[in-house]
């Protein structure tokens, strides 16, 4: 007899688990909130547009003199609208995906979906990255572009300054900012969405693995 | 209409509850794990009941949500716990007369099986729980002949840790 012929007849003789559950307790269970990868996601997700609001409103009106002086306040606001509109677009797409999972599916076709929810998550990390890197870039250059008002926003107390000194000095610390907040930002998305993902990962690399056969 | 489904779900459950523990007991090593994948795996089920039409078998419906639940929502990672605490699951052996031979065996079963990974476990579990290659496949949504193979691979390396 094979080795695992004898473990299957073993495996057929084991006892019934010792703690059953009554009718009562499953119906407990069954009415108990869910903890599934899909849910997290979609609640660090709206986690995350609560943190970004609350940043929102906690950044005092006067950081916003800096546009006013360079004239730019509408299309800042313009642009606050359309992020946050992205990013209920975004929440919408995570909430239609986690309302299509569906335990029924068969296993590949169930990780499928999930990997899209993965790859909205994915987007939504590239796009936040790409508003950071983007509206510094477009600030900037802006205020490269105009010495005597790049000397008004850095220079409000008109010392005696080399305006060469103050773009090379500008430039430096704006890059060094925008630096340290993309890393903490992808440190972030690492840290939560690489430990959500990554039993997902494995085993949708297994059933790649499974299809290669 | 609701507590009509209610009442028939839970008697369906109860009778059939044999099986999540079995699931519980592969991918989980120790009981609060357990205990937190049986209470997905029961919601997962109500959640879908009412779109179980009974073209099949409620047990066979029933490995299907189950092991993905295991496999694909279940949040905690399942390779890094450690090993179980025997003691929380006595394998008493159904036998007339006493002989620890059969426990032992299941033990180690239950340990060879703890080492493989989420996809072989299911393999392994359907294999062991006499399921046809049809189910199989359809259950993983893999074709029949891929599920062969992976079978035989899984039973290989199941093998090899029972009998190093």
């Amino acid at each position: 007899m094979d080795l695992l012929d004898k473990y299957k007849k073993t495996w057929e003789s084991q006892p019934e688990d010792s703690k059953r559950f009554s009718k009562v307790e499953i119906y407990k269970l069954a009415h108990s909130k869910s903890s599934s990868i899909v849910k997290w996601i979609f609640i660090v997700g709206l986690l995350e547009l609560a943190f970004w609001l609350t940043i929102n409103m906690l950044i005092p009106d006067s950081f916003y003199k800096i546009y006013e002086d360079l004239n730019l306040e509408n299309q800042v606001n313009f642009f606050m609208v359309l992020h946050y509109l992205v990013i209920s677009v975004f929440l919408y797409f995570f909430y239609l995906n986690y309302k299509k999972i569906s335990a029924v599916d068969n296993t590949k076709k169930l990780i499928h979906k999930i990997l899209k929810i993965r790859n909205t998550v994915k987007y939504y990390v590239y796009y936040n990255l790409t508003i950071v890197f983007l509206s510094s870039f477009i600030l900037n250059s802006v205020l490269m572009s105009d010495s005597d008002k790049l000397m008004k926003v850095m220079n409000p107390d008109n010392l005696s300054v080399d305006i060469n000194q103050l773009i090379t000095v500008t430039i430096i610390s704006q890059i060094i900012a925008v630096l340290i907040f993309m890393v903490l930002l992808w440190l972030f998305y690492k840290l939560i969405y690489g430990y959500l993902l990554k039993k997902l990962n494995r085993n949708h690399k297994e059933l790649i693995k499974l299809e290669e056969l | 209409m609701q507590k009509d489904l209610e009442t028939k779900f839970l008697s369906d459950f109860e009778q059939n509850q044999n099986i999540a523990h079995k699931i519980c007991r592969i991918y989980t090593t120790n009981q609060d794990a357990h205990n937190d994948l049986f209470q997905e795996i029961t919601i997962q089920l109500w959640k879908n009941y009412s779109r179980f039409r009974g073209d099949s078998k409620f047990s066979t419906w029933m490995y299907r949500v189950a092991l993905n639940t295991a496999i694909s929502l279940y949040r905690k990672s399942t390779r890094t716990v450690k090993t179980q605490d025997f003691s929380d699951f006595a394998y008493k052996i159904k036998a007339t007369t006493y002989d620890n031979t059969e426990e032992l065996q299941l033990k180690a079963l239950y340990k060879a099986i703890h080492k493989l990974n989420d996809i072989d476990k299911a393999l392994i579990f359907l294999y062991l729980e006499d399921k046809p290659y049809k189910e199989i496949s359809e259950t993983l949504g893999i074709t029949s002949v891929n599920a062969r193979v992976k079978m035989n691979r899984a039973k290989e390396k199941l093998k090899n840790i029972l009998n190093p």
